[in-house]
């Protein structure tokens, strides 16, 4: 009895998660779904968000990993504060992101800048609330290495850089992987803080999400259509995910183990 | 215990559904335009002030909304011919202006100004009334040429006026309406009356969950007591003089 009310309850928790985004499919047949995604809007969407979201992404890795190394590899006094504070984008409404970022960016701002309106804007705004993602995966994949590793490398005469470069990184590949791939993600779906802080505007500021929200009233099916598109771009980066976390590298191949001193 | 689950489950589900109607209130879908005065004509009722557009689409799909005030007659009309709503009335009008931050960086004088280079013009998009009545505007005018400095379109009335009284954009089209809700932020440039478009805001009565309080509603705002508070807050005259 117990049993089968747990079976009923996780069909109806399964059914709630899946149900949605299988009527994005449903409701328009498919033909007609590839027919909207060469429409003007679409593709302007899209390459707009290609564009911002690599860019933010490449921002994240270049600054985001010596971050993460320093905060998983240091222990200082207010440590714990400071890896509260990155991760407070993470909880925040992305609505509260964006009025930060005016606060701070705007013209009227703090630092007074030109940012708003342009195709920077929507980079800060992807890379403020996605990289928090990949800064807590990286410090958690950075502790998991094993110090010994580490001065073994370095007793071995290899400087820091050289270990941090040969021994740290692939041995934290994965989780840096893993991070990567969920903050990727969050930026490509990013809105609240992008059309506060950057506006919208089609080929310049309208990221896809953006696109979806003016199309819903304009043309429904095109909002389903780019809908539709982000579920497949959002499923891709989830497999890739899983095949980046079970992927370990095989004993057999990786020759140093088996090495022979001889 | 397994009961007592069941039950909380089944009040949430329940609660949840019930919050939505209560017989009584009528749910305004309305103008962003609208968001100051409304609720003084009907401070009973449920309110969702966004562009007429995007709350159009909502009732197609469903919304459960009782009253539909539109920024145009256009939207409410295509609701009716859908089946969607009663016969839309006009119930009150508008005029469209330009605003500049207070600070006037780009020293905007005349609605001619926007089509200067490097002017940060922010509009509300194609579809929401406000965006298409600035386009027939900048037509009227012969000054489409400012369609190059536009920045960012909008959803909505209030987040062109949002972004023009913080300062982040130099000019933007609004209705007069808007631009004296924050006087102290924005200032008014006319536009000459040949390039005023005719604002007319039609409302109708959502048929797929019609009952009494819609309609109540909608003789509301169209009685006296309702059109002195719209004139009030700088809206015209719905019949034209």
């Amino acid at each position: 009895m117990v049993g089968g009310l747990a079976a009923a309850g996780a069909a109806v928790a399964l059914a709630f998660l899946v149900l949605p985004i299988a009527a994005i499919f449903l409701r328009v047949p498919p033909r007609e779904l590839l027919d909207q995604l060469t429409k003007p809007v679409v593709t302007d969407a899209l390459i707009v968000s290609a564009k911002t979201t690599v860019i933010a992404q490449v921002l994240v890795l270049l600054f985001g990993t010596p971050l993460a190394y320093a905060l998983a590899s240091r222990r200082f006094r207010g440590r714990g504060f400071v890896i509260t504070l990155v991760e407070l984008p993470l909880v925040l409404p992305p609505a509260v992101a964006g009025l930060g970022l005016l606060a701070l960016f705007g013209r009227a701002g703090l630092l007074g800048t030109s940012i708003p309106f342009t195709q920077t804007a929507v980079v800060l705004a992807v890379a403020f609330v996605s990289s928090p993602l990949y800064i807590r995966q990286g410090i958690a994949a950075f502790e998991a290495v094993d110090p010994d590793m580490v001065a073994a490398s370095r007793t071995l005469g290899a400087g820091s850089t050289k270990t941090f470069f040969r021994v740290v990184l692939p041995l934290a590949r994965g989780g840096l992987a893993a991070g990567e791939a969920l903050a990727f993600a969050r930026g490509l779906g990013e809105f609240g803080a992008t059309i506060m802080f950057a506006g919208s505007l089609q080929g310049v500021t309208q990221t896809l999400p953006l696109a979806i929200y003016d199309q819903f009233a304009v043309d429904f099916d095109t909002a389903l259509a780019m809908g539709a598109l982000l579920v497949v771009i959002s499923a891709i980066l989830l497999v890739v995910l899983r095949l980046v976390l079970t992927w370990q590298p095989s004993r057999r191949t990786s020759g140093f183990l088996f090495a022979r001193s001889s | 215990m397994r009961i007592v689950l069941v039950a909380v489950l089944a009040a949430a589900v329940v609660g949840a559904a019930g919050a939505q109607r209560d017989t009584t209130r009528p749910t305004v879908l309305a103008a962003a335009s609208l968001t100051d005065a409304f609720p003084k004509i009907g401070p009973n009722a449920r309110y969702s002030f966004a562009g007429s557009n995007a709350l159009a689409a909502q009732i197609r799909q469903g919304a459960p909304a009782d009253v539909f005030a539109s920024a145009n007659i256009k939207l409410p009309y295509g609701l009716y011919g859908d089946g969607f709503c009663s016969k839309p009335v006009v119930f009150t009008r508008n005029a469209l202006v330009l605003i500049v931050p207070r600070s006037n960086p780009k020293r905007i004088k005349k609605v001619g100004d926007v089509t200067r280079k490097g002017v940060k013009l922010v509009i509300a998009g194609k579809g929401v009334p406000v965006g298409d009545y600035t386009l027939k505007v900048l037509k009227k005018l012969n000054l489409m040429g400012a369609l190059k400095n536009v920045v960012s379109q909008e959803t909505d009335v209030r987040e062109v006026l949002a972004k023009v009284a913080l300062n982040e954009a130099d000019a933007g089209f609004v209705y007069s309406t808007d631009a004296r809700t924050v006087p102290k932020k924005v200032r008014t440039i006319a536009i000459p009356q040949r390039g005023q478009p005719n604002v007319e805001y039609g409302i109708c009565v959502v048929l797929r969950v019609a009952h009494a309080a819609g309609s109540k509603f909608v003789k509301r705002v169209i009685s006296p007591a309702g059109q002195k508070i719209l004139l009030r807050y700088g809206f015209l005259p719905r019949k034209k003089r």
